[in-house]
Parts: structure tokens; C-alpha cells; sequence
């Protein structure tokens, strides 16, 4: 019925779509297998036996007999829970005093101006500080005051560490709380901290949410801290993952387990908190 | 009115009669708002302002292994302007940023355009891409390191498989940008991410008025895009020269600072604690804050102008 040069078109356009449709896709495929092969490398090394993980062939790098001896290592000759643990307290320690610092001061900010902008901006640019200068002076006031090698000591330096990021993205949220609700509040004769409490607290329960989520893995990936802070007691999982890198038998088995537990984590977390990821790592400045 | 002793006064009436209370005065509008800021600016001090005062005053001493302070006036400045070793780094920590943002950059406009648009399974394809944002740099920079492992490498072995020559990875001549490309593999899901919520909120009738007036793809991407996302850009740019100029855990990860990849950060650790020269290297932390804090200063003006601008 139609004319042939018409039909003739149409193949022709039909074949350009399905040709750049193709490409797409393996673009897209590429990418995703770039971006995952690595992250599924390490759960494969992890369930490797060492003869596999040192053979010379490809073959034996994907094909293998999965074993559980590099887990039983870890746990067993490395004190992996207790790493772990710590890493955990000190996690939730200084994010519970990331909060108490930040959710405040975000509040101030965002509703008042406080400091007319120039205190925020400080707060922002102590993120730039470098952390070896901040190591410097605590390293010797920690030994003084004999906080090196504790918790508590660790647990400090990740609250200076991810005050200021924690600030940021709090003070996005609480711009998003419109003022006109807690001027009703105020009408229906609400002090200042009930309002607070009762009416903008509630409204950014997801900000401080994606707050504490991300204080929570950059503590539980941190690394120049801990391993300039800690020797025995406090040693963090990221310090004693490292360990195994250096020393003359290079343990990449056991690295791959104790990467494939303490990973995980924010694995998870990447997963769920997408929504929350771009506007998180712009310190709330894209709103993803 | 008299307060006697035992007797009855309303609540109403004390309020008349008596000083605010010190927490009155705390909530009143005046000071509440610094009051809620207070544990921040407390915070700062201590962590911030603290430090740099004390790198500043350890900079003009000569600082022994024992803790004995020698003042030494401009000495430790005047060392490292002739220090080789804190030239090249600096240079390196220069080279990194720019090649890391521009690839980062580049790479995330590429899949930004490719993924604007609707296809099969794109909320987990964007899911997926962000997985290695949040994992430990260390980790990560161990795992490749032995990814990239000369003999045993799956990459190298990949390579063998098909044909190609292994490649040196951890040579002196290659090895920085081997740590560039590392952090390059985790951060392009960032910019791509950012890139593409911005060009996914802009506004279409702009771009169909365009295609109306038979404007061609390049065209419309050099003059309508691209300035559209030049704030998104800004920021990109800006977040990662914060990290970037720190970075840090991806050498002690891979290299630990041989084969020619020292950077800003890792030298001042090396000259405080390794070689333990608190005094030379309270004045290189201070020399490193200094540039950092010129270009942040700059970069933050840029943004600044840039939000105006646009908004």
C-alpha cells in the first residue's frame, strides 16, 4: 500500500535506531561491568584458596573450588571482630556527636543566618583542612593527655572530621522547612525549643537520617586517623585491612575476606540511600 | 510590690517582678540563635583554629626527636623553597587533580547524555553505577593494586588472554596516573550521577524550541547544554579539588609514595611521622593548608558567582 521509497526509509531509519540501540546497550553493559567487576572480584578472591589465587591462568582466577579457609584465617589469627567492633563504636560514637554538634548550628543557620553567612563558610572550608595538619598538633597533645590508642581519642577526631559536612547537609534540610509553620507554631504559643522539638525536628527526620548515614561510613572508612591514632587497642578495620598489604607474604586472601565483610555495609547503604547519595555528596547542594 | 516571705505570688506576678533566668535569657531572641551555634563554634576553634596555630608556631622551630624546640626563625620556609621534595609533589598533587576532574568530568557528560533518556531498567542501572561512591579508597586502592599486580593481575591476565602485551602498571613512569585511574573508576559515577539529575531537570520546551529552529545537535549542546550545566560543573569541580588535593589513601594503598607518585599530603605525613621533623613539617602542613585555602578561595568566588548568575 505505502510506496516503496517510504518503506525503504523507514528500514533504513529502523536499522540507524536499532544500530545505536545496540551501542547503547553495550556501552551501558561496559560500563556497569567496569564499575562492578572489581567490587565482585573482591567476593570472588575472598572465596579463593591461596593455590588458586596465585596461579598464573585465567581459567583459575574464575573457575575454582569455593573455600571458606580465608574467613577461618581472619578470624582466627587477626582480630577482626574486635576491629570491627571498633570501628562500629567509633562510627556511632562521633556521629552521636556529630549531631549534637551539628543539628543545632545547622538550625541557627538556616533560620537565622547566624554569623550573617561567614561562620558557615568557615565551617565549609575546614572541610579543606588537611588532615595531616590537624594530625600534627593532636598527635602530641593526644599523647600528653594519653588519648592515643583510644576510642574515645578516634572517636573525637571523626567528629572534628565530618562536623562540618554534617553542618552543610543539615542546613539544606532545614532551609526546606518552610518559616510560615513555625510562625503558626509560635502563634499557638509554642516556645522557641518546642517548635523545635515539636514541629522542624520532625520535618527533617529523613535530613538527619541521610546525615548520620553518611557520617557513619566516612567514619567507617577512614583511614589516616585511625592509623596515625591507633596502635593495638583502637585499631580500626580500614588499619588492620591495610596490615595485610604490607608485610612480606602479601595475604591477599584475607584482605579479600576482611574486604568483602567490611565493605558491605556500605554497600548496602549505597544501594538504599540513592535518592540520597548526589544530594549527600554535594553537601546538599544538588538536590538529586 | 514586696516579696514577703511565704507568701503567695502568681506566676504571672513573678514573671513581673523577678530577673529573667539565665535560661530566659539563653531562648530569648537574641541569643538563642548563637546559643544553638555555640557547640559548632566551640568545635571549630578547638579543631581548626587550634591546630593551625600551633603548626604556624612550630614552624619557626627546629623540633628534636626528644621534643627539644631550637627557634630557627624563617629557616624551615627557606628550606623548603629549595626543597625538591616538596616542589614535585606539589607539582604531582596539581597533575593528579586536573587529570582526575577532566576525566571525571568528560566521562560523566558522556554517560549523563547517553543515560538521559528513558530506557529498560534505568533506575537500577543508576543504582548500580553509585555502588563504589561510598566504599573505603583504601580498600579499594589495595584491591586494585593487586587487580593490577604484574603477574598474577586479573587485568594483566585479561590482557595475556587476548593477545596484548601486559602492561608495567606500577612502573616509575606510569604509576601516578595508575593511581589517577583508580580514583577516576570510583569518582566518574559521581559526576555522572550530578550530571545527569541536571540535564534530566532541564527544562524541554527550550530544547524543542532549538530543534524547531533547526538547530544541530552540537550547536545545541555547545550553547544550550553545557551553559545550563556549567553550575552543576562548578560544583563537581569543586567538591573533587577538596578531595583530590588531599588524597591520601589510594598511595598507601598501591605505591606508599615510591616509584615517583609522592603527593601534597603524604609528604607532609612522611616528614611528621616517619621522620618525626615536627618542625619542618608543621611548615610544610601550613605551606600545604596555604595553597589549599588560595584555591578555595577562588573556587568558592567562582561558585558564588556562578549560582548568581544563573539563578
Amino acid at each position: 500500500m505505502q510506496p516503496v521509497k517510504t518503506r525503504e526509509g523507514e528500514n533504513l531509519k529502523n536499522q540507524g535506531i536499532t544500530f545505536k540501540r545496540v551501542l547503547f546497550w553495550v556501552i551501558t553493559i561496559l560500563v556497569l561491568v567496569g564499575i562492578l567487576g572489581p567490587l565482585l572480584w573482591i567476593y570472588l578472591t575472598a572465596f579463593k584458596s591461596s593455590s588458586d589465587i596465585f596461579a598464573g591462568t585465567l581459567s583459575r582466577q574464575l573457575i575454582f573450588t569455593p573455600t571458606l579457609e580465608n574467613f577461618k584465617r581472619l578470624f582466627v589469627q587477626f582480630p577482626f571482630f574486635k576491629s570491627l567492633g571498633n570501628t562500629l563504636i567509633m562510627s556511632l560514637g562521633s556521629t552521636v556527636l556529630v549531631l549534637i554538634v551539628a543539628l543545632p548550628a545547622a538550625y541557627s543557620f538556616a533560620r537565622w543566618n547566624t554569623g550573617g553567612g561567614h561562620i558557615l563558610f568557615n565551617t565549609i572550608a575546614s572541610r579543606m583542612f588537611p588532615g595531616v595538619v590537624a594530625a600534627i598538633p593532636f598527635f602530641i597533645v593526644f599523647r600528653q593527655i594519653n588519648l592515643l590508642d583510644t576510642h574515645i581519642g578516634i572517636i573525637l577526631l571523626y567528629m572534628y572530621f565530618n562536623v562540618s559536612f554534617a553542618t552543610f547537609l543539615l542546613y539544606g534540610f532545614f532551609r526546606d522547612v518552610p518559616v510560615e509553620l513555625e510562625q503558626a507554631a509560635m502563634i499557638d504559643g509554642y516556645g522557641r525549643f518546642n517548635i523545635f522539638r515539636k514541629v522542624v525536628l520532625p520535618l527533617v527526620l529523613p535530613g538527619i537520617a541521610t546525615t548520620s548515614v553518611f557520617c557513619i561510613i566516612w567514619s567507617w572508612n577512614e583511614f589516616l586517623f585511625s592509623f596515625l591514632f591507633s596502635r593495638k587497642v583502637a585499631t580500626t578495620v580500614t588499619v588492620l585491612i591495610s596490615s595485610f598489604w604490607g608485610s612480606i607474604d602479601v595475604q591477599y586472601g584475607t584482605m579479600a575476606a576482611g574486604a568483602a565483610i567490611s565493605i558491605l555495609p556500605t554497600l548496602i547503604a549505597a544501594w538504599f540511600m540513592q535518592r540520597y547519595i548526589v544530594r549527600g555528596l554535594t553537601f546538599g547542594a544538588v538536590k538529586g | 510590690m514586696v516579696n514577703k516571705k511565704g507568701s503567695d505570688i502568681t506566676l504571672n506576678d513573678s514573671y513581673l517582678i523577678r530577673k529573667p533566668s539565665i535560661w530566659e535569657i539563653l531562648s530569648s531572641e537574641k541569643y538563642f540563635k548563637w546559643m544553638l551555634a555555640l557547640p559548632l563554634i566551640v568545635v571549630l576553634l578547638v579543631f581548626m583554629i587550634y591546630p593551625l596555630i600551633f603548626c604556624l608556631y612550630k614552624s619557626f622551630f627546629q623540633v628534636s626527636l626528644s621534643g627539644n624546640a631550637l627557634f630557627i626563625g624563617l629557616q624551615n620556609y627557606k628550606t623548603m623553597l629549595r626543597d625538591i621534595n616538596f616542589w614535585i609533589p606539589l607539582g604531582r598533587t596539581f597533575q593528579v587533580t586536573v587529570i582526575c576532574i577532566v576525566a571525571e568530568l568528560l566521562i560523566g557528560l558522556g554517560l549523563g547524555m547517553l543515560w538521559n533518556r528513558d530506557f529498560k531498567g534505568q533506575n537500577i542501572i543508576r543504582g548500580l553505577i553509585l555502588m563504589p561512591l561510598l566504599v573505603a579508597p583504601l580498600i579499594l586502592s589495595i584491591v586494585w593494586n593487586f587487580l593490577l599486580e604484574y603477574n598474577i593481575g586479573f587485568v594483566n591476565q585479561m590482557l595475556a588472554a587476548i593477545g596484548l602485551t601486559r602492561v608495567k602498571w606500577w612502573d616509575p613512569s606510569g604509576a601516578l596516573y595508575t593511581i589517577c585511574a583508580i580514583t577516576i573508576w570510583q569518582w566518574f559515577p559521581f559526576s555522572a550521577s550530578v550530571l545527569l539529575a541536571g540535564l534530566k531537570s532541564l527544562p524541554k520546551d527550550v530544547f524543542e524550541a532549538a530543534k524547531v529552529d533547526g538547530a544541530k545537535g552540537w550547536f545545541v549542546f555547545r550553547k544550550l547544554t553545557l551553559p545550563m550545566l556549567s553550575p552543576l560543573i562548578i560544583i563537581i569541580t569543586l567538591l573533587r579539588t577538596m578531595w583530590l588535593i588531599r588524597l591520601f589513601d589510594p598511595l598507601y594503598g598501591t605505591t606508599r609514595g615510591a616509584v615517583n607518585t609522592e603527593l601534597l599530603d603524604w609528604m607532609v605525613y612522611r616528614t611528621s611521622f616517619v621522620y618525626f621533623d615536627i618542625g619542618y613539617g608543621s611548615t610544610l602542613a601550613i605551606m600545604s593548608l596555604f595553597l589549599t585555602m588560595i584555591i578555595g578561595a577562588i573556587m568558592f568566588r567562582q561558585l558564588i558567582k556562578t549560582l548568581n548568575a544563573t539563578s
